[in-house]
């Protein structure tokens, strides 16, 4: 064994276990912030073990939308989700987590048996390396035009409904008035009463001017 | 079609307005960048005050003779006179006289109305101290004489720009006895009395 | 195309020739990059902070730092050793785990882009095929550094700060890699080396700058607002945010910060003078100068002299950018959170699209000019 596989193979144990354990700090830790910031060492795990494998250009455009965009949005959602509510357990939550038990192992499961079903050919044409952007655009524009289109149509409506959002007009009038939320540390406003424009107070009329008064 | 030309056009044109506008600003900051230096290297180098400048008030204590006008005309009657009447010779007699240059503005309207001159303004400017109450000078600490920039050892005097000579800007260096530029005051005031004698 | 120097080649022909193995050699020659890199872009930045002290001054009628080494060139030094020596503060309710790992994110990425800055034809660290995406992909993690240390200080105004960057740079950084793909378009290769290849040949006026006016000023302004320069320092507006993510950080943390900063700015000039103005090219080609003079492309000395000239000239024009971002600094007023972004979505990134698709029309009509 030479160097340069020695060095590969520790950097995939390396890479593997940080992977994992960041994988499992995501679900399995309280604060939600923790979690976020894991992902984002999660994904950065997958553009190493992306960079193992020659795919240099993946493993950029890994770290570009998912460390740099998603995971900085879903940062974002966290951090600027203003909504303070009680935890109040649930009272069946032994079901849900059950059936996310469930669900997970047949995941795991049926991945796993395609794992070992699938007769894993080992090409051994050259790896496209540097031309693998090339590599990578022709098939867009050939055999995998159709996902590649659907996947384009797919962020023009999420860009479309954001915009809907954004743009508080086109909401209807009387959903925004149940969501009505009293702005953090205000008081509910109460119709102004001045106490000494009460009916009956001499200042109420408006015709006395104050030389008059002091007649 | 022709309205979302017109969008674009105006968009643009403000744009290249914007751009030259940015332009023009940073031209003026270039040409900033070869004017003098306006730098004074403060405690060894210092300015010499102008003749009208308006520093640390300078108090005479046997010319007072305690009348409180410096007091009356203070905007905020900042002066304490601390006096009592002599009986034998029916005159003030003055105890004690203090100014805090705390809380002085230095607008010399005592100067101005001090019947006997015994006010007087000084060139002297820094009056730093650790404690403020040691702003407020009494009368033998408004006795005290100003020090002069230009007698100090350690200080470099340095002229200001209107003192310069003719063409001269950068106050460094200058030879011993160079005239600034213009006539001084006693001069004009000689031409004039000259004239007026012709 | 003859290769000029290729020190990594001499350095371990030189280590097999006195005995070594060769892959010993090789791992001999490993660390030495890293610490040029190291070493290299923090030399880079003190000239920066001096120079920005220097022309700070000088736009302001001042003289600047004076005393401390001639022309006051030891002031950068000095502001290191303070920062270095400076009580490491961490405020008590400061999540302390990722209020130290903040600075860190911020920093790496950035020393890790100079990775791919070419200073001659083989003068560069590594050449990846990925290029400039590599950096583009890089300078996209610094803002989960820069929320990091917004959130883990517990300050209202570091996390405003914080949200403020992120929100900065992630929405500059589209148009910044748009005008890179419309370079990338011309050149058939995100590789820095085949950039400037692209460029060179026609002296200065083969630079990309004639050819993608609107993209080096979108790429300029863009690049300003990644750096967190003026006019776009708002997630630093000391009038509204005391100083943004940085409030909470003091001595060598924030020294960290201080240097992300002041690199990325070398970098994005770097950059800039990489795509746009030929990179190590000299104004007129020195080829065919040679060739010309009639000496031979590999004589030795000339070979020692272009590599130098290359340095000499990708850093002079690096450095003239840093000194525009100076004087914009002293020029203009800070944006607008609402301005910065409306800047941002509503006009350079239509600008930018339509500047790529104005260079892929220009590169189908005239393939000559715009790399075929």
């Amino acid at each position: 064994m030479n160097l340069a596989d020695g060095v590969q193979i520790v950097s995939f144990g390396v890479l593997a276990l940080m992977m994992l354990g960041a994988a499992l700090g995501v679900v399995l830790l309280e604060n939600i912030v923790y979690s976020a910031f894991l992902l984002g060492g999660v994904f950065i795990s997958i553009a190493g073990l992306y960079i193992l494998l020659n795919a240099g250009f993946v493993a950029a455009a890994q770290v570009l939308i998912y460390v740099g965009a998603v995971n900085v949005l879903i940062l974002f959602g966290i951090m600027l989700v203003n909504k303070r509510q009680n935890f109040v357990p649930l009272r069946n939550a032994w079901v849900g987590k059950i059936t996310t038990a469930a669900v997970c192992l047949g995941l795991f499961a049926l991945l796993g048996t395609m794992v070992l079903a699938t007769p894993w050919a080992i090409s051994t044409a050259p790896v496209a390396g540097d031309t693998s952007t090339v590599v990578i655009g022709m098939h867009f524009f050939s055999d995998f035009l159709l996902p590649f289109e659907l996947a384009s149509v797919l962020l023009l409506m999420a860009l479309i409904g954001a915009i809907v959002l954004a743009r508080r007009e086109f909401l209807p009038d009387a959903l925004e008035r149940e969501e009505t939320q009293q702005p953090v540390l205000t008081l509910p406003e109460r119709p102004r009463e001045l106490a000494s424009a009460a009916p009956g107070s001499p200042d109420r009329t408006l015709g006395t001017s104050p030389t008059q008064r002091n007649v | 079609m022709l309205k979302f030309l017109k969008q674009v056009t105006d968009y643009t044109k403000e744009a290249v307005q914007a751009a030259r506008y940015i332009g023009q600003g940073l031209s003026v900051t270039f040409d900033h960048m070869q004017r003098r230096p306006i730098t004074v290297q403060y405690p060894y180098e210092k300015l010499i005050p102008s003749e009208r400048f308006r520093g640390r008030i300078h108090f005479e204590f046997d010319k007072c003779i305690a009348c409180e006008v410096c007091v009356r005309v203070c905007p905020i009657n900042l002066p304490v006179v601390d006096w009592e009447f002599n009986k034998e010779t029916k005159k003030k007699k003055l105890n004690h006289y203090s100014i805090d240059f705390g809380v002085c503005i230095f607008c010399g309207n005592c100067v101005e109305y001090c019947p006997t001159n015994c006010l007087s303004m000084t060139e002297e400017y820094d009056l730093c101290t650790y404690d403020r109450h040691e702003l407020n000078f009494d009368n033998v600490a408004l006795g005290r004489l100003p020090y002069k920039v230009t007698q100090d050892p350690m200080v470099q005097p340095m002229r200001e720009l209107a003192y310069l000579p003719k063409g001269v800007l950068y106050p460094h260096g200058l030879p011993a006895g160079s005239r600034r530029a213009g006539k001084l005051p006693e001069e004009i005031l000689e031409e004039a009395e000259e004239n007026g004698a012709k | 195309m003859n290769s000029g120097i290729d020190l990594q080649g001499s350095f371990i022909q030189l280590l097999v020739d006195l005995g070594l193995p060769v892959e010993v050699a090789r791992v001999a020659w490993l660390p030495l990059p890293m610490l040029l890199v190291l070493v290299g872009a923090t030399l880079g930045v003190l000239v920066t902070t001096w120079l920005e002290r220097k022309i700070s001054a000088a736009a302001q009628q001042r003289i600047g730092p004076e005393f401390a080494g001639p022309l006051g060139m030891l002031i950068p030094i000095a502001d290191g050793l303070k920062l270095l020596v400076k009580e490491d503060i961490i405020p008590a309710k400061a999540d302390s785990l990722l209020f130290t790992l903040g600075p860190a994110i911020v920093v790496i990425p950035v020393f890790l882009s100079f990775l791919i800055v070419p200073f001659g034809q083989n003068l560069l660290i590594t050449d990846l095929g990925i290029g400039v995406f590599l950096w583009i992909s890089l300078s996209s993690i610094a803002p989960i550094g820069l929320l990091m240390a917004g959130y883990a200080s517990n300050n209202k105004y570091s996390l405003l700060g914080g949200l403020r960057a992120a929100a900065q740079s992630i929405s500059y950084e589209i148009p910044l890699a748009l005008s890179v793909v419309a370079i990338v378009m011309m050149s058939n290769s995100l590789s820095t080396i085949d950039i400037v290849q692209q460029q060179s040949g026609y002296g200065i006026l083969g630079w990309n700058v004639w050819r993608q006016p609107i993209g080096f000023l979108i790429f300029w302004i863009a690049a300003l607002a990644e750096c967190e320069r003026l006019p776009f320092d708002l997630p630093e507006a000391e009038e509204e945010l005391v100083a943004g993510y940085q409030t909470e950080y003091a001595g060598i943390k924030f020294g960290l910060f201080y240097l992300g900063s002041y690199v990325n700015l070398v970098l994005s000039s770097l950059f800039v003078s990489v795509l746009y103005l030929g990179g190590w090219n000299f104004i007129i080609p020195i080829e065919s100068l040679a060739s010309w003079l009639s000496i031979s492309e590999s004589t030795p000395w000339l070979q020692v002299l272009t590599g130098s000239l290359g340095i000499i000239m990708t850093l002079l024009k690096a450095y003239l950018l840093v000194f525009l971002a100076i004087l914009l600094r002293w020029t203009l007023p800070r944006v607008r959170i609402d301005q910065l972004l409306d800047l941002g979505w509503k006009f350079l990134l239509p600008v930018s699209l339509v500047n790529l698709l104005l260079t892929a029309a220009l590169k189908l009509t005239f393939p000559f000019a715009f790399g075929g």
